[in-house]
Parts: C-alpha cells; sequence; structure tokens
C-alpha cells in the first residue's frame, strides 16, 4: 500500500512538473519560423548615453593560447586604444562555441558578436533567425580606404550566406579550398597545374609514372572527399545542381546521368592508380601525412592544410595551390571557387550592434588582416593583402573568383541532417567503390524521397 | 523507535536530495523535451508528443547505432570477459612479475582516450602500421595489405581496440575477487583429484559470483553509452559504421562539424538509452541472482 502511495505521489510531482512546463507547448504550433521573426520584433539596439562605455560581449569558437586567438585579442586591444567608449569581453570558449551560446541564450545572456565556421552558424543561429541583419552597414566607409565597408572583400566572400536579401555574416578568415601540391614533384614528373580535368589526369598519369602517389586521400572523410565529386559537379552542371538533387522531394534528380558520371570519374582514379589503393585505410591524418612526407603529390583540402603539414613537411617544402580544372562540355566556370570561412555575426539581441559593426570593420583593415595572414598565417577576405608564401596561390585564386561555392553545395549548412543521416554513408561507399555510380544514384533516390517524406 | 525512524530519514536526506536534484529531475526534464520538436535555441518549440519516439522507430540510422552498441555489449562483452578470466586465472598463479604485468594491463585505463586513438591508428595504418609491419616480417603478405579500418571492418577494428582498453579494468575487478579465495580450498580439492577445469568451474566461478555480476554490470553501464573513443577514432567525422547511440545522439543534438540542431530529437535518443540502460540492468541483476557463499 505504502509502495503504491509512494507511486502516486511521484506521479503527480511528475504530471505538476509537466504541466507547469508545458505551457509553451500551448503556443500555436504554427507559429512563424524563427528565422522569420526578427522584422516583426522591437528592435533591440540602444543608444548608449554621451560619455557611457559600451560593452560588448564577443564569443568565439577559438582557444585563448591558439595564435588566431592571440590575433584576435590584439584587434580587440587595438580597437579599445582607438575606441575608448567601446569595450570588448571575449569568451575564448573553442569549437563547441555555438553549442555553449545555444545554453547560454536560453539563459538569457546577451551575446553581441559570435564567431564560428560560417557554414556552422549559418545553418546554426543565422537560420534559426538570430543574427542581426547587416545590410543598413554595407555603405559606410572602410575605416582605412575611401570605399564602402562591403566592397573590400573577395568577390562573392559577403554574398554567399545572404538569406532573404540579408547579410548575416561577416568573413575575417577565408581557407580556399583547391588542389594544395608538391611543386618539386611537380617539376620532377614534368608538369604544370592543369586548367582542364583531362589534362589533370594526364598530369596524374606522369606523376603516378614518376613513382608517386598522386592524391593523397584519407579514408572515410565525407567532407574532403565530398570536395573533390561536388566541384567536379559544379564545374559540369554548375552552382546549385548539387543541392537541387539534396531539395527534390521525389529523389529522382539522384538518378541524372551528371550524378552517375561524376561518381564514376571518381571511381576511374582508383581505376588509374591515381589514389594510392591503401588510403581506403587511412584514419586521417595518415592520408595527408603522405603527401609532407612528399610520397603524394597533391590533395584536395582548405588552406590551412599547409599550415597543418608544416611541421611534418618542414620549411623547404615547396607548396602550390591550383584550381579544380574545367571539364570539357561542362557549364560550370572554373574561376568558381569554394571558400571555406570563419565568420562573426551581431546577434539581434544585441543592444549595440552599431557598436559592434564598429568592431567587425575594424577587423576588415589592411593592418587587422594582415595580422591575421603573418601572424597566423591564414588566408583572408580583404583584397589586396599578402597571403603567407605557401598558400599565396589561394589568394590568386580568391581574386579570380566570379562565384562563391558552398561545401555540398550548400548542403552542408542547410540541409546538414540530410547531408549526415542520408548523403553521407551512401556517398563514401560510392567513392571507394563498394557500390557501382549506378547504384549510388539509386540508393539517393530511393534514400532521399523517404527522408522527404517523412519531413 | 520514531526518533530512530527520523535520524534514518535525516541521513538519508542529503544523498536522497542530490539523486533527485542531478538525476531524477533531469531524467523527467529531459522526457519533457523528448515531446518537442526543438532545436535548443529560443523558445519556438512545436508539441509533437511521441512524434521523436515514432521517428527513431523508423530511423536506419539510429538502428545501425543501436545495432552497433548492442554488438559492443554483447560480442564485446563476452571476449572482454573471457580475455580477462583467462589473465585472472593466469595472475592467480604465482607467475613472477605479476604485479608489473597487471600495472601494464591497466594502463589504458589511465591514459587520455586521444593518445589512446592515436596509437591504435598507428596500428591499423596500412602503410606503416603494427600490424602491417607485423604480418609482412612474418610472410603473410595477403594479411599485411589487409585495410583493417576500411569500410565494415572498421567496427571490429575499434571493437578490438575497446576490448583492449576495458580488459585491464576487469582483470583487476575480477583478480580482487579471485584473491579471497582461500588457497585452501585449491589445495583440497586436489587432494580430492580436482583438475584445473574443474577447480575453475566449482571453485572459482561461484565464490566469485557476486564480482562477476558487478563486472558484468560495470562493462554493460559502459558499453550502452560508449561515445569518446569512437568519436575520436576517426579523427575529423566517425564514418557512420562506428555510430554509436552515444554519438548519434551528440550528432543530432550539439550541431558539431556539421550543423544539425534538433536537441528534442537527440533528448528522445537519452531518453530510450536510459530506458535501454535500466532494462538491461534490471535484466542482468535479476538473471544474476545467485545465493552468496559466505567463507
Amino acid at each position: 500500500m505504502k509502495t503504491i502511495k509512494i507511486f502516486f505521489v511521484l506521479i503527480m510531482m511528475a504530471s505538476m512538473i509537466l504541466t507547469a512546463c508545458g505551457a509553451p507547448a500551448t503556443e500555436p504550433p504554427a507559429e512563424e519560423p524563427a528565422a522569420e521573426e526578427p522584422a516583426a520584433e522591437e528592435p533591440a539596439a540602444e543608444e548608449p548615453a554621451e560619455g557611457e562605455v559600451v560593452t560588448l560581449a564577443y564569443w568565439s569558437m577559438w582557444n585563448e593560447p591558439e595564435t588566431i586567438a592571440q590575433v584576435i585579442q590584439g584587434w580587440i586591444d587595438e580597437f579599445e586604444a582607438q575606441n575608448p567608449n567601446i569595450k570588448i569581453e571575449p569568451v575564448w570558449n573553442g569549437r563547441e562555441n555555438q553549442t555553449k551560446a545555444r545554453t547560454a541564450l536560453a539563459g538569457g545572456t546577451v551575446i553581441d558578436i559570435v564567431d564560428q565556421d560560417a557554414d556552422q552558424i549559418a545553418g546554426g543561429m543565422m537560420t534559426e533567425g538570430l543574427g542581426y541583419p547587416l545590410n543598413e552597414f554595407l555603405d559606410q566607409k572602410a575605416l582605412d580606404e575611401d570605399v564602402p565597408i562591403k566592397d573590400v572583400f573577395y568577390p562573392g566572400l559577403l554574398e554567399v550566406f545572404e538569406q532573404d536579401g540579408n547579410i548575416y555574416l561577416w568573413p575575417y578568415m577565408n581557407s580556399v579550398v583547391m588542389w594544395w601540391y608538391n611543386k618539386d614533384i611537380f617539376e620532377e614528373a614534368g608538369v604544370t597545374p592543369p586548367e582542364t580535368w583531362e589534362q589533370f589526369i594526364e598530369n596524374g598519369e606522369k606523376i603516378r609514372d614518376a613513382g608517386y602517389g598522386v592524391m593523397a586521400v584519407e579514408g572515410d572523410v565525407f567532407d574532403y572527399n565530398m570536395f573533390i565529386y561536388a566541384y567536379y559537379l559544379a564545374r559540369v552542371k554548375g552552382k546549385g545542381f548539387l543541392l537541387s538533387a539534396i531539395t527534390d522531394e521525389t529523389g529522382e534528380t539522384w538518378k541524372d546521368p551528371a550524378i552517375i558520371e561524376a561518381m564514376a570519374e571518381m571511381q576511374g582514379l582508383w581505376d588509374k592508380g591515381l589514389i594510392p589503393p591503401e588510403s581506403e585505410g587511412y584514419v586521417w591524418p595518415a592520408g595527408q601525412t603522405t603527401l609532407a612526407l612528399g610520397e603524394t603529390a597533391m590533395e584536395m583540402c582548405g588552406a590551412w592544410l599547409p599550415n597543418e603539414l608544416a611541421e611534418t613537411a618542414g620549411p623547404d617544402f615547396n607548396w602550390g595551390g591550383f584550381r579544380f580544372p574545367a571539364v570539357a562540355g561542362g557549364v560550370g566556370d572554373i574561376d568558381d571557387l569554394q571558400s571555406w570561412l570563419l565568420a562573426a555575426m551581431i546577434m539581434k539581441d544585441s543592444k549595440h550592434p552599431a557598436e559592434a559593426f564598429e568592431f567587425l570593420k575594424f577587423m576588415m583593415t589592411k593592418e587587422s588582416q594582415s595580422q591575421m595572414a603573418e601572424v597566423a598565417l591564414q588566408g583572408v577576405t580583404r583584397v589586396g593583402v599578402e597571403w603567407p608564401e605557401q598558400i599565396a596561390d589561394g589568394a590568386a585564386a580568391a581574386a579570380s573568383a566570379k562565384d562563391g561555392l558552398l561545401h555540398v553545395d550548400g548542403g552542408t549548412a542547410f540541409y546538414a541532417e540530410f547531408t549526415t543521416t542520408v548523403l553521407n554513408q551512401p556517398f563514401l561507399d560510392a567513392f571507394y567503390k563498394r557500390i557501382t555510380p549506378e547504384e549510388f544514384g539509386n540508393t539517393m533516390a530511393e534514400k532521399a524521397a523517404e527522408y522527404w517524406a517523412g519531413q | 523507535m520514531k526518533v530512530r525512524k527520523r535520524m534514518i530519514f535525516l541521513f538519508l536526506l542529503p544523498a536522497s536530495t542530490l539523486y533527485l536534484v542531478f538525476f531524477l529531475f533531469p531524467a523527467v526534464w529531459a522526457f519533457y523535451f523528448s515531446v518537442f520538436d526543438w532545436s535548443g535555441f529560443g523558445e519556438s518549440k512545436i508539441f509533437i508528443g511521441l512524434g521523436n519516439y515514432l521517428e527513431l522507430m523508423n530511423d536506419d540510422l539510429f538502428w545501425t547505432s543501436f545495432s552497433n552498441t548492442l554488438k559492443i555489449l554483447f560480442l564485446g562483452g563476452f571476449i572482454t570477459l573471457a580475455v580477462a578470466f583467462f589473465m585472472t586465472v593466469l595472475f592467480s598463479t604465482n607467475i613472477r612479475g605479476k604485479k608489473f604485468f597487471r600495472a601494464m594491463i591497466f594502463m589504458p585505463n589511465v591514459v587520455a582516450t586521444i593518445a589512446l586513438t592515436t596509437l591504435w591508428a598507428f596500428i591499423y595504418n596500412p602503410k606503416f602500421g603494427l600490424l602491417t609491419n607485423f604480418f609482412a616480417a612474418l610472410g603473410f603478405e595477403e594479411l599485411s595489405k589487409v585495410l583493417w579500418t576500411a569500410g565494415d571492418r572498421v567496427f571490429y577494428a575499434m571493437l578490438i581496440a575497446l576490448i583492449w582498453i576495458q580488459v585491464g579494468f576487469m582483470v583487476v575487478l575480477l583478480l580482487a575477487g579471485a584473491d579471497k579465495i582461500p588457497f585452501e580450498f585449491y589445495e583440497a580439492a586436489k587432494i580430492e583429484g580436482a583438475n584445473a577445469w574443474q577447480m575453475f568451474l566449482r571453485i572459482t566461478i561461484p565464490l566469485m559470483w557476486d564480482v562477476i555480476t558487478v563486472a558484468v554490470v560495470f562493462w554493460s553501464i559502459w558499453a550502452l553509452k560508449v561515445f569518446e573513443f569512437p568519436y575520436a577514432f576517426f579523427g575529423i567525422t566517425p564514418p557512420t559504421q562506428i555510430y554509436t547511440v552515444g554519438i548519434y545522439m551528440y550528432i543530432m543534438g550539439f550541431g558539431k562539424r556539421d550543423p544539425i540542431y534538433r536537441l528534442g530529437y537527440a533528448t528522445a535518443i537519452g531518453v530510450l538509452l536510459l530506458l535501454v540502460v535500466i532494462v538491461v540492468i534490471v535484466f542482468l541483476r535479476r538473471v544474476m541472482r545467485r545465493e552468496v557463499y559466505e567463507y
């Protein structure tokens, strides 16, 4: 009897908790998506009183001891010295920044600026409607040049994550995704960076015949292998085609000949001996280490690669980079370039967006960007700033870019669940020749239709 | 008597309060979140009842993760305990350097997971790894070319590493039980003509049953929530072949690498995992219940 009573009391307590906490559930379920809320809300911005010191909370994805964090801290110190009425309090959260910010925001913490990989922030806080649209500020003059601030960026970078005509993300670091290669091996094999896919294959065969592995590939790393496939598809069918397959609720686009042929080309790289057969068994970073050790000639990756391999490769490693080549008969432009961007975003609930934007402008001065390039050895987003020597070819590619490409054609940023739970495994199975290109197309068509039917 | 009861209540109060605040309340709270479609950002939760649970039933990747977790629980558990028992028997004899071997085998439990993943990545490296060189040195050319971490083999490669890590802990646990058994029991059995296997079955196992039960329960709890090693093993993103329920929950709820923010769904996975842990532990406790021998 006593046990029954205790059980009853526990049930009552649980019911009370659920009822009390259930209040939000009674809100209309059909409310507008969060992304569209800001327009309907009162602006959070406040005008600071004369002489008032404004404090901005800046939550960063970097860890304090990292060189990039030190560069940003240097920007903050210099900015505060130049703007005594603005104080910036950085919070160095590391890579879990957005997740930590999510919890903090739920607890009522006000954050003015966040930074993160642009893909992640676009698919997270930006899509959730937590960003402050920057459009009203974009015609302001740059701090060190008589041009609108929006014009100091490399082409396409500021607009690549545009949503409903609004710009939310402020890219400050630019890891262009291209082939990073060992110039010495290219020279020894008598080849130069190719402009077309045919030349790329010919070059690869010459490198292979010279006794080197051609392409460094990791085992089962979706992102790196997808760089190659998505670029190939973008060169054949243009930007947006892969995304159209991802968003096709019938799944039929996955059976398009271009999807199948692009995968056949990927498998051809193994058949031609351009990817060392043991690569499938590599656990990252084993594949890229072969590039650093001079065993393979190139790898498709972001501009962080030479930096990441600096210690293993040594100071004498002769780095070069070239764009993904054009494909004969394809509609995509060789100048279209994928950039893995690091971006800052002003939060919708910031009470001082104007002051926060002053800091964003400061991030984009030539001096600030040069510090990022020289001290942290990173690619930058401002035109006219010299990049570190080992990734200098990335600057040339960024300068000639006509349009920006997104990772998985935007799939990672805006359809992350699809790319992770639907596309990931069939893609890897096909890339490593565990299934045929046709099976890849059919599997994807089936799984995509199933996924969208469940949404 | 009444005063005594009050005292018992007072003494139990701190621990009960902590348990209530840090376990029961979050568990109820987690169930509450699991009935919403919610990214975790802001208050825009949509009540969907058991929608997340129904979705889980048709989620192939969840079932892959669940099946991997069960393989670790049963297959991994069987091998781990078998190896641990074998080693316990070895260490129970008067082998020289017993303490040294015991310390060595326990070592993986005090080394950071990330270091262990690096070690195993080296062991399996198809170009210069330990296994590759070992088999090549023995002249097994075919075996030296096996890609241990490719395709579906990656799960078993990971499982071997997990077993290697946990065997040491289990050996230490079982040895503590084995050391308690008076040596005279074995001497008497020998005089009666029992062989080693009979002594193991009739003396060691029955007298260590309580310790074995604890070892099985420890393994089960650990196996059901295993996360760090498989997640770190593949560096950038783990392939779906090594997803466990813990990894899948993390990927769906915390936007790591790919920005998936389905906190309601991830919480439903967590609630299911909790239920599975409870069911498995209750089942094991019942199945393994035996009369305790006092000696």
